[in-house]
């Protein structure tokens, strides 16, 4: 109970500068609107907000299936990656290649495959899902690769001195060490995954973020395009938060580290 | 009442013509030279020398992180990879080398957690009793961020005693504390050496400690490291502070600091970082 009370008491702590910003921004731009300081093709955000009141289900039907496609292709990614950047650390004859392998498909351009892969395993939410997860591994490739080689050399020593096995050396000083790092590839990947899904639904799907995107931007129905560039940051947002809430509950002894690539 | 403190099994350190050599860029750096020494069982020794005369390297040969380039090292008639293995070795680094994850703790039985809780090396003294030792009441959950230097030295310390080595390297263990904690320490350390038997190799920068301490003193040189003086130290035990006023205690001294300086009495150490003169 007690436990509870103080987890929330944190996540309040660690979330209120970010919705402020928020709420002032939203304000700011609501203020600019009626002021006639933005172009016409940019609604108020009350536009957009009218938008998903005259049509929820617009936003429910489109959201979810973007939502879970991008998680799934994210935690497919994440657990490749992991067990990639593990496979990476111990054995260092394929440290190289494995690094070298993510970098390639970092480097591809989403929108040229998307409808290649299309071609090839059809049209169905598996090609979401497939670039979902082309899209966000590198970032988390990358994390586990410089996390779990984290540790310094004396604490390395220091599980050396007192004979710890491998299995021990990993769980009680490699793993704990590279959590800062797993939670930053998790959350910067977590946008990526969401824009590769949309990405790839201008591909060919019929429901979707992206695809609710394209039909607006052929029909001319700028509030619409705006609710789906204002859903499409929603949910990276809300990737992205997630993780960093759990990373502010879970690793209370260091913060922000950076992952360099 | 203290219960009977758990016995290390008598290890001594039998040190032949070690020698370590490093390549890096450049030349090569011959970090010890032919080191010789011998430290019987249940002694206490220390290592007293300039900056980068391979102090540091000594204790990790004896601790088999390193492999020597030329010589050998026996631990009670066993090599250090045995004597590793059997987990007779405690190790103070320089740093605390603290795992910030752990609690105070956690940390102090980091040892045990890896050794097993049911180890026959497992001390009697229970964690409270080593905290309260190192004088860290109060900080059982604190996190080593939130302690200072000398009080994450002291966890360290505390944490090479939760088990019985049988062999106890100390790599300038109490730099990073005040004088009166450092002195503190000392006491505790040697009584807590002498109910356990075990064999202890401290290196220090300071005259007055490694007198204080040991039973027999070794001094290095740097660029090569070598042993150039051995300077046995015949005071009773068990040691109180009362002992360092008295002419035998000084006579010592000087010894050491003659073996470190040469006879240019007063005379500042020609290269590396001071050493405490006293
Ligand atoms: N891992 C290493 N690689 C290269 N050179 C080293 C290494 N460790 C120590 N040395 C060199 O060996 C010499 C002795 O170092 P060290 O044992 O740390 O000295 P001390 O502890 O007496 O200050 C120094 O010149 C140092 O630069
Ligand atoms: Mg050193």
């Amino acid at each position: 109970m007690t436990a509870a009370l103080a987890a929330s008491h944190k996540i309040a702590r660690a979330s209120w500068r970010p919705l402020l910003t928020g709420a002032v921004l939203i304000g700011l731009a609501e203020a600019a609107k009626h002021a006639n300081l933005l172009p016409v093709f940019v609604p108020s955000p009350s536009e957009v907000v009218m938008e998903i009141w005259n049509s929820p289900r617009l936003v429910t039907e489109n959201l979810a299936p973007t939502a879970w496609k991008s998680a799934m292709g994210y935690f497919i990614a994440a657990a490749i990656a992991m067990t990639a950047g593990s496979i990476a650390v111990s054995v260092r004859a394929v440290y190289g290649p494995i690094y070298n392998f993510g970098v390639i498909i970092h480097s591809i351009p989403i929108i040229a495959t998307a409808p290649l892969l299309a071609l090839w395993l059809g049209t169905g939410p598996q090609v979401q899902i497939a670039i979902a997860a082309l899209a966000s591994q590198f970032p988390m490739l990358v994390g586990t690769m410089q996390g779990l080689q984290a540790a310094d050399a004396r604490q390395r020593e220091l599980m050396h001195v007192l004979s710890a096995s491998r299995v021990q050396t990993l769980w009680m000083l490699l793993i704990p060490s590279a959590l800062p790092y797993l939670f930053a590839g998790l959350k910067i990947a977590a946008p990526s995954a969401v824009l590769g899904a949309i990405t790839a639904e201008w591909a060919g799907a019929d429901r979707g973020v992206g695809a609710m995107m394209l039909y607006a931007l052929f029909s001319y129905d700028t509030p619409k395009v705006w609710l789906s560039v204002f859903l499409t940051c929603f949910l990276a947002a809300a990737g992205f938060g997630i993780w960093a809430l759990i990373e502010r509950l879970v690793v209370t002894w260091q913060r922000d580290v950076e992952i360099a690539d | 009442m203290q219960a009977p403190p758990v016995a290390a099994v008598p290890r001594d350190i039998k040190i032949e013509q070690l020698s370590m050599v490093f390549y890096g860029r450049g030349e090569p750096v011959i970090a010890l030279d032919k080191i010789d020494m011998n430290v019987a069982a249940g002694q206490f020794a220390a290592i007293i020398g300039p900056s980068g005369c391979g102090k540091s390297t000594l204790l990790r040969l004896v601790a088999d992180i390193m492999q020597p380039f030329a010589g050998s090292i026996s631990l009670g008639g066993e090599s250090p990879r045995l004597a590793r293995h059997a987990h007779s070795l405690g190790f103070v680094f320089q740093s605390p080398t603290l795992l910030p994850w752990r609690s105070v703790k956690q940390n102090i039985e980091l040892p045990l957690d890896v050794v097993g809780r049911g180890s026959s090396k497992r001390s009697t003294r229970t964690t409270k009793d080593l905290i309260d030792l190192v004088g860290l009441n109060g900080f059982e959950d604190a996190l080593p961020h939130q302690l200072s230097g000398g009080m994450q030295q002291r966890v360290a310390i505390a944490r090479a005693l939760v088990l019985t080595p049988d062999i106890l390297l100390l790599d300038e263990p109490f730099g990073a504390l005040d004088e009166i904690t450092r002195q503190r320490m000392n006491l505790e350390l040697l009584r807590i050496w002498a109910e356990s038997g075990t064999t202890a190799l401290l290196v220090t920068h300071s005259i007055a400690e490694a007198v204080f301490m040991s039973d027999r003193v070794y001094v290095m040189s740097a660029r090569p490291g070598r042993v150039t003086t051995i300077i046995d130290v015949p005071l009773p035990r068990p040691r109180g502070l009362a002992m360092m006023r008295t002419p035998e205690f000084f006579d010592c001294v000087n010894r050491v600091r003659d073996g470190l300086f040469g006879n240019e009495q007063g005379g500042a150490p020609a290269r590396g970082e001071p050493i405490e003169a006293y």
